[in-house]
């Protein structure tokens, strides 16, 4: 038989990350080590000064999270290509410098290995940080662009999708996986990238004569800083008409659509085809920007006549609340979830949708 | 000076890294002196084009407004931080801050420490007068004891709030920085008080064109400048002065801490 | 094509490093495979569960529920037995584990892989020979017998797959470790023609995508 998957690699999730972040040409990396995102920096240190990636011209290990954050800063104010990794403790420190980031308008790729929380929580995986990731995180008005890798390709391809976004809108781009798909172990092929460029012209790298850049978030006339937020929003609405992706599963004659996103969307789609052998029609659409949230897909299928959503996440509800907004009450949304780093199986989904359709 | 060209040779007028604005600082704060100290640095080494301000987080909020150089601003206490990241991707440009107490010593020690002990080579200037300015008044790490601030409405504690905090002492017990240097700032009243003397101005000019070769020399530069706010200090701009001199310069004497590449006998 | 594997033991025993072998020589053999490594609570007090699946389609979970084989490699991990699938295979290290046959719609492959091992004066280098090295080498073996594999044919992928996690200084324990295979492969197909109606060494399809 031919192989198909001849000259793959087998990389861990967080593996995957870091390789696909250094060939889609990184600049910099600043990181803090903290459990289960520690590969991504110890991936890249091992890397640093491999003549295969030329880009990658910083790797620092901060003193904190918060030094960390703010370094990324800097370096993307110099246009280059910025990239940090935590988990959801580090996340949270980081909030302060997304804002300014978000409201300088600085391109930077953050990834958070969502673990167990609040607080300090555990090692097992969560989708916790969904509402963090998603609703802002950090104080004041602005959204970030949020990936969500289900697969151990996806975290090798998201890093240049993250970048390209990043620098087409200059906004800082979320990867939030988790810590299941960080240790993670599947076959890959590292897609073709073509080198990407961006337009920088924005950066701070010194005035050319009377035209100096200013990056600032400080807007102290009070209508200055009301046209600026208004303006970050209307950057928002034009992401969320153009970027909004996700993938169907058996969505086209479907009595019952989960909805589910990262490791809890492959477990899903064996629950779905589990289904499907007992004769129920089940469906799966997997969001990949969890923001924007691909609220066009939902309504479309309820448009269809799907009037059954089951959102099987491992948090205490927080992605329901989206599928809520988007289908507009006119479908049963159902919420299945799990904590503690604890996941569902299969059978369990199974057991879920069949229970509910009684 | 406004009307004074008539009688005055006027010799401190526009530099191409002013932008011209009349600054926001109070009548009798260093701050304006320090801006135009940079000012005149950064023109007379020619290097403005490649020049990187870094905005910290107090009355030197606003530093972009008056220094004609690209400028980016830092979240409260980490602009060691953000010039880290500047510098490391674009070595190539001269990158600096100007930092209040509260910012450089009290939320951000952490970021100047370590910026300082990887001997990065950026520089910054701390404004130390000794209390939160921009906020109205409130105790600062460096506020001397018995000071009375907005949180410390009795005079400033120590037994419950610790020592003022020394960041020149501290920097220099560090291996990596090539120039930490104190300088007394203000005009300083001379017994009569009818005369007072410009020689912080004079040492200030000097000290910041050293900390800017230093980091062309590839060294991590930091002067702390003793400073004066009258406003929050609750004293007229005259009692300000005898207080940092005959106060504030006793708890944070003047002094060259470190001088690695020996810029000031140069 | 899909087989989806359970391998269960306590540290120390090379479980995670089987479990990376089997995967790597399935993907390099052009198959899509996934590797689960232990988590979750089953996982306290030193226990190790970890999962493995390969399939010519894309794999949905990785997480394994009803295996089509158990490879178990200490007495606790006869906890798993009741999650194999009917007529799945229970492979297991019988130096360790005594009473294995407790399920008669399963096949059951025992290896005494400590004294394959022992026999093979496969011991620590740290600590001599209290301690046999290349049991889960053995089991190795094992699995890929009961898997239809054939070892003719697959000696240089094995080589193969021990050349990409043998590095360094480990590299020269390969020779010893290819040996460890074939001693495991071996053992089980003479078991198996001698007791013919209880092979079932055709892999379970599994769940059609």
């Amino acid at each position: 038989m031919e192989s198909v998957t001849a000259a793959r690699d087998f990389l861990k999730g967080n593996e995957a990350l870091a390789y696909g972040a250094l060939k889609t040409g990184l600049n910099a990396f600043f990181g803090y080590p903290i459990t289960p995102s520690s590969e991504i920096p110890e991936t890249l240190a091992a890397e640093y000064g491999n003549p295969q990636y030329p880009g990658f011209k910083v790797f620092l290990q901060a003193a904190s999270e918060i030094e960390a954050i703010n370094m990324v800063i800097g370096a993307a104010a110099t246009g280059a290509k910025v990239m940090a990794a935590t988990s959801g403790p580090g996340f949270s420190l980081k909030q302060e410098g997304i804002s300014y980031a978000a409201a300088m308008e600085l391109p930077m790729v953050i990834v958070d290995v969502n673990r167990g929380g609040p607080g300090l929580g555990n090692l097992g995986p969560e989708q916790t940080d969904y509402f963090q990731a998603t609703k802002g995180g950090g104080h004041g008005g602005y959204r970030n662009i949020v990936l969500a890798p289900s697969s151990v390709p996806e975290m090798a391809a998201f890093p240049a999708l993250a970048f390209s976004l990043a620098f087409k809108y200059r906004s800082p781009v979320i990867i939030l996986t988790d810590a299941f798909l960080g240790q993670l172990k599947e076959d890959l092929m590292f897609p073709e990238v073509p080198a990407q460029e961006f337009d920088t012209s924005w950066a701070t790298t010194g005035a050319r004569g009377p035209e100096r850049h200013i990056l600032s978030s400080m807007h102290l006339d009070l209508p200055e800083l009301s046209r600026h937020s208004e303006h970050l929003r209307s950057k928002f609405e034009g992401i969320d008409r153009a970027e909004q992706r996700s993938e169907k599963f058996q969505t086209d004659d479907a009595d019952v659509v989960l909805v589910a996103y990262g490791i809890c969307a492959r477990l899903a789609q064996r629950a779905v085809g589990m289904l499907r052998e007992k004769g129920i029609r089940a469906g799966l659409l997997r969001p990949i920007t969890l923001s924007p949230f691909p609220r066009g897909e939902l309504a479309a299928l309820v448009e269809r006549g799907v009037q059954n959503f089951i959102v099987v996440e491992l948090n205490t509800g927080q992605m329901v609340d989206d599928v809520r907004l988007a289908t507009g009450g006119r479908a049963r949304i159902a919420s299945m979830q799990r904590v503690g780093g604890l996941l569902p199986s299969p059978l369990d989904i199974v057991h879920q949708v069949e229970a509910m359709s009684r | 000076m406004i009307g004074a060209e008539g009688h005055y040779e006027v010799k401190l007028g526009p530099l191409p890294t002013l932008t011209g604005k009349p600054t926001h600082y109070c009548a009798g704060c260093e701050h304006g002196t320090l801006t135009r100290l940079i000012a005149s640095a950064l023109h007379e080494l020619g290097v403005r084009e490649r020049t990187v301000l870094v905005d910290s987080v107090g009355c030197s909020v606003l530093a972009h407004e008056y220094l004609n150089t690209d400028a980016i601003q830092a979240p409260h206490g980490r602009a060691p931080a953000v010039m880290t990241g500047i510098k490391r991707m674009r070595p190539d440009l001269l990158v600096f801050a100007v930092q209040g107490d509260g910012d450089a010593v009290s939320i951000g020690l952490s970021e100047l420490i370590y910026a300082a002990n990887r001997g990065e080579p950026i520089t910054i200037f701390l404004v130390n007068n000794g209390i939160y300015g921009m906020t109205g008044g409130q105790m600062a790490p460096t506020t001397p004891a018995g000071m009375i601030t907005m949180t410390t409405p009795h005079g400033r504690d120590i037994a419950t709030t610790g020592p003022p905090l020394d960041a020149s002492k501290l920097l220099a017990t560090l291996e990596a920085p090539a120039y930490v240097k104190r300088v007394l700032l203000p005009v300083t009243p001379t017994p009569s008080a009818d005369f007072y003397n410009a020689r912080g101005s004079m040492e200030g000019a000097r000290s910041v064109r050293n900390a800017f070769r230093v980091q062309e020399k590839g060294g991590f530069s930091f002067v702390e400048f003793v400073s004066t706010c009258n406003v929050n200090w609750k004293m007229s701009i005259l009692q300000s002065k005898h207080y940092a001199t005959e106060v504030l310069a006793k708890v944070f004497p003047p002094g060259l801490f470190k001088d690695k590449f020996g810029v000031e006998k140069g | 094509m899909k087989i989806e594997t359970i391998l269960a033991g306590h540290g120390g025993q090379g479980v995670l490093e089987l479990a990376n072998w089997l995967a790597y020589f399935y993907l390099v053999k052009g198959r899509h495979v996934a590797y689960t490594p232990s988590y979750g609570p089953e996982t306290r007090g030193g226990k190790v569960k970890c999962y493995v699946v390969c399939s010519d389609e894309l794999i949905d979970s990785p997480i394994v529920e009803d295996p089509d084989i158990l490879v178990v490699m200490n007495t606790p991990s006869m906890d798993f037995v009741p999650l194999l699938k009917a007529r799945g295979t229970l492979v297991v290290n019988s130096s360790l584990v005594k009473d294995s046959r407790r399920r008669a719609d399963v096949e059951v492959v025992e290896v005494p892989a400590t004294e394959i091992a022992g026999g093979l004066r496969a011991y620590s280098p740290e600590k001599g020979k209290d301690t046999v090295i290349a049991a889960n080498s053995v089991m190795f073996g094992a699995c890929l017998a009961v898997s239809g594999e054939s070892l003719r044919d697959e000696l240089d992928l094995i080589r193969e797959v021990f050349g990409h996690f043998l590095t360094g200084r480990k590299a020269a324990y390969i020779p010893l470790n290819v040996k460890a295979v074939e001693e495991g492969f071996e053992h089980v197909s003479r078991a198996r023609s001698a007791e013919p109606s209880r092979t079932s060494s055709v892999p379970h399809p599994g769940i059609a995508p």
